[in-house]
């Protein structure tokens, strides 16, 4: 059991290391609104994966730049792949609310209707 | 964009009221109970005797000892000095929790099934094993003995005619379109994307994630268990001596002509040429 470890891994701080994987909440948080609001807009297909893509992106510059202010690979090990990356548990996150929003507000007509004031 | 042109099916608002969000709403629930019964019934861990912790400490402490060693923050007498005394150490079994070995040299590998510590270890990893897979079968039965033979959402995203069986299970329309879905499809929907919510609100390490039951099975907490308890630690020290040697021939001292390397960096002295 030979380990050769990464030299410069032993150089982190692993409680600091751990900390900012609190950064996850926040790509969590942000999938769950641009899962709403891809629901609400009525996206479909590839449209609806295109506002992930762009919510994902804008969210990750966000962070790039007010988080990380600008060195990301000094706050996180796997650097920039790491802030842009969503996570799989995120990505299903996205489609269960936009499929939630979807079905509520496109699939139902009955229930956003507004009836005429009959003037 | 919102309006799709062919067959757009018009389904009762209710359904969705009374499916939807009750499905949603156990899924959350039942996850939650889960997590907080797999913490209640993880028993303490087993305490170990002074002499059989004393065992694992040195181990360990060789094993922190290596894995620095080729840019190793102590100075090569301390190193040296360290690794040393550990190899000698392991050599005579000083740490061993019975005692240097005898002449007779009896393995105390038990084996893993009469031995009452790894069957505690085994029984803990199967019964959360247990825990975990039941309440998804229960909820599954539970959507498909109320929820079953309408359609209850229309996906935004299409899918290939292949998950058509899966997800319109009980509905005999051959030509509706696969974006048209049963309960079930909603449950295995809440099921993936769930794993987020729980990592926000149980930590990241928690027992509601159904990711893990997927990777897992009860035969590999079980194998775990298993190598766990009856290790032989004679063998492990004699491996751990090799690892040792190994180590010390790969030894870099972090701090090495440290004030060369100050004087480069400043300039006052002039680069390598290599």
């Amino acid at each position: 059991m030979a380990s050769t470890a990464d030299p410069t891994a032993q150089l982190y701080s692993l409680p600091n290391v751990l900390h900012n994987q609190c950064l996850t909440s926040v790509k969590f948080i942000s999938a769950c609104f641009s899962g709403a609001v891809a629901g609400i807009l009525g996206l479909q297909n590839w449209r609806g994966f295109a506002l992930f893509a762009i919510s994902v992106l804008s969210t990750s510059f966000m962070m790039y730049a007010v988080n990380c202010k600008g060195k990301p690979s000094r706050y996180l090990p796997g650097g920039v792949g790491e802030l842009i990356n969503p996570g799989q548990d995120n990505i299903f996150t996205f489609i269960l609310v936009w499929t939630l929003f979807y079905g509520i507000v496109h699939g139902m007509p009955s229930l956003f209707a507004v009836v005429d004031l009959g003037r | 964009m919102s309006v799709d042109a062919p067959a757009s099916l018009y389904l009762d608002p209710q359904i969705r009221d009374w499916v939807l969000f009750p499905i949603t709403l156990v899924m959350i629930l039942v996850g939650v109970l889960r997590h907080y019964i797999v913490v209640l019934l993880q028993s303490p861990p087993k305490k170990l005797s002074r002499a059989g912790v004393r065992e694992q400490r040195a181990l360990l402490r060789s094993q922190i000892l290596r894995a620095t060693s080729s840019k190793s923050p102590i100075p090569p007498a301390h190193y040296k000095a360290l690794s040393r005394h550990l190899s000698d150490a392991f050599k005579l079994g000083a740490y061993l929790k019975d005692g240097p070995p005898n002449g007779d040299a009896v393995s105390s590998a038990t084996n893993a099934l009469t031995d009452p510590a790894t069957m505690d270890g085994m029984m803990a990893g199967m019964k959360t094993q247990l825990v975990m897979m039941v309440p998804q079968m229960i909820i599954m039965g539970w959507i498909n003995f109320f929820f079953q033979g309408f359609v209850l959402i229309k996906l935004p995203f299409p899918l290939t005619f292949g998950f058509k069986s899966m997800l319109q299970r009980s509905i005999d329309a051959p030509d509706m379109d696969v974006r048209w879905v049963s309960s079930l499809s909603w449950y295995f929907l809440n099921l993936f994307g769930l794993n987020g919510l729980y990592r926000l609100f149980l930590g990241g390490d928690n027992s509601a994630d159904s990711s893990r039951d997927m990777t897992m099975s009860p035969f590999a907490s079980a194998g775990a268990a298993q190598l766990g308890q009856p290790q032989d630690f004679t063998k492990l020290f004699k491996a751990e001596r090799d690892n040792l040697e190994l180590s010390e021939g790969q030894y870099a001292w972090a701090g090495e002509e440290l004030d060369v390397k100050v004087l480069r960096k400043y300039g006052k002295l002039l680069p390598r040429l290599d």
